[in-house]
């Protein structure tokens, strides 16, 4: 209750906080005379408006999942143990990891569990340490399949093809998922419009002000927002680390395609297209490393992002056609905006500021800029705190993360998209593992 | 000069540094790449097996 009332008085103050940002934001901004520059300024404020009313929109759709969850008793009644899942864990070259990963899959509460491991055609040990956990006993087993090398989708399609289940579990071999994971996430399944459900993902080797920052876009960035989109049962994105599927649901839209390198958002989208409704568990946990490096952090985004762009491409016949599945147009309109436009529009919007700075004075502009999405990152990640119950410290580095983070990210994303928009050639570009699970 | 204005010449700073920052970044990342692919021609038994489309391989 006090959480709650909290929460309330936190929103009130960051809506007044940024309506007096804005205001000032936009004073400047009309002493501006040049046509040129009062109609980029207009552009900037019009986007910025969009983004914070996305921001507060999912983060308003985040309380009421919340409390909508709290007050479900079919949810928190849910004792039925017959749906079988099998837990599919496609895994490359992954001998660092492997063996964490197994142990914490043992300790899953759910009892009717099938455990596979595939591995895809590995040049190192994954297959030999993977076959050592082999076992049946009673309603839980675990069996190593291997594969000749075919990529991720085709290893999870494998996994299906000789899985037990009436449910998908697909779990990347370099993540670790609380014991109560598969137990939290079969109770979407009362629900037959639901075909799949995603999982939290958190940052395991918080070791550094890198993979700091990358916790701090989990909770916030994609946690919260899948939280926000899960009260339109419209998660855009089912998490590789973390995702249960219903397999019928599955074979409908065809399994996983290996055609674009986002095979996660692909075939999300197939079941959206279906009409199909996607949830969201916050409580069920996967933790995941995350990349050390800036460039392996570079890497990873230009993948995801290549990857997500090729999926939008695929299915792009949907964008105007709202008439043939509101929801499928809906998300991907939305995932071009978080993709392309604003990633263009934020770099952009720096430059314009810095020229405007630089030839009429306004530096003090770059300062409510930064204050607007600060603030708003700071209140994201405050409330995500909260509610995850993760680390209190990582609000400090919400200053950092305007600042630093996601420009450089924006930066990748863009010049990612040029590449994809030039069909230069890519490889998946696997991250190498440290072990830090 | 008040402490607002003198955030907001920080900020800039910061900020123009941060963007050229980025590019070197990604221009980097694709340099190591492209070395890291070069280095990386090592053949598997099952790619070498693929590559000459015969059921063995005889070495001398």
């Amino acid at each position: 209750m006090v959480k709650n009332i909290f929460i309330i008085l936190l929103s009130i103050l960051v809506i007044l906080i940024l309506c007096f940002l804005l205001y000032s934001f936009y004073i400047y901004f009309a002493n501006i005379e040049l046509f040129v520059l009062k109609t980029g300024a207009f552009v900037i404020l019009f986007f910025t408006g969009l983004v914070i009313m996305r921001y507060m929109l999912l983060l308003f759709f985040s309380m009421l999942k919340i409390l909508i969850k709290s007050s479900d008793e079919n949810y928190e009644s849910f004792e039925n143990k017959d749906l079988r899942v099998t837990l599919i864990v496609p895994a490359y070259n992954e001998e660092v990891v492997i063996e964490k990963s197994i142990r914490s899959l043992l300790l899953q509460t759910y009892p009717n569990l099938e455990i596979l491991i595939v591995d895809d055609g590995s040049k190192d040990r994954t297959y030999p340490l993977a076959k050592k956990y082999e076992f049946t006993k009673g309603l839980r087993s675990l069996k190593a399949l291997t594969k000749k090398n075919g990529g991720k989708a085709n290893a999870i399609n494998y996994g299906i093809e000789h899985s037990t289940g009436n449910l998908i579990m697909v779990v990347d071999a370099d993540s670790k998922l609380n014991d109560d994971a598969v137990e939290l996430m079969v109770r979407y399944f009362q629900n037959p419009e639901i075909a799949a459900v995603a999982g939290s993902v958190y940052v395991s080797n918080q070791n550094n002000i890198l993979t700091k920052l990358q916790a701090l876009e989990y909770i916030e960035g994609l946690n919260m927002v899948r939280n926000g989109q899960a009260f339109l049962k419209l998660v855009n994105i089912i998490p590789g680390p973390i995702g249960m599927f219903r397999k019928d649901a599955l074979y409908e839209v065809g399994l996983y395609d290996d055609d674009t390198f986002a095979e996660d958002c692909d075939v999300t989208l197939k079941l959206i297209m279906k009409g199909y409704k996607i949830d969201f568990e916050p409580e069920a946990v996967a933790v995941t490393e995350a990349p050390e490096n800036l460039l392996d952090l570079i890497k990873q985004r230009y993948r995801w992002t290549r990857g997500i762009l090729q999926a939008i491409k695929k299915h792009s016949s949907i964008l105007w056609n709202f008439k043939k599945s509101f929801a499928a147009s809906f998300t991907l309109w939305y995932m071009l905006f978080e993709a392309v436009f604003w990633p263009f529009i934020d770099i952009w919007s720096n430059l314009y500021i810095i020229y405007i700075s630089l030839t009429h004075g306004y530096s003090i502009l770059m300062f409510y800029w930064w204050s607007i999405f600060t603030v708003l990152d700071v209140t994201g990640a405050l409330y995500c705190v909260l509610i995850t119950g993760e680390r209190l410290s990582l609000i400090i580095y919400a200053v950092y993360y305007r600042l630093f983070f996601v420009q450089i990210i924006n930066i990748a994303k863009i010049l990612s998209t040029i590449e994809e928009w030039f069909g230069i050639k890519m490889s998946w570009g696997k991250l190498e593992r440290k072990g830090n699970l | 000069m008040n402490i607002l204005s003198f955030l907001a010449m920080m900020i800039l700073i910061i900020t123009i540094i941060t963007l050229i920052f980025g590019i070197i970044a990604y221009f980097l990342y694709k340099a190591r790449e492209k070395k890291r692919a070069k280095n990386k021609k090592t053949l598997t038994y099952d790619e070498a097996l693929n590559d000459i489309g015969s059921e063995y391989i005889f070495f001398e």
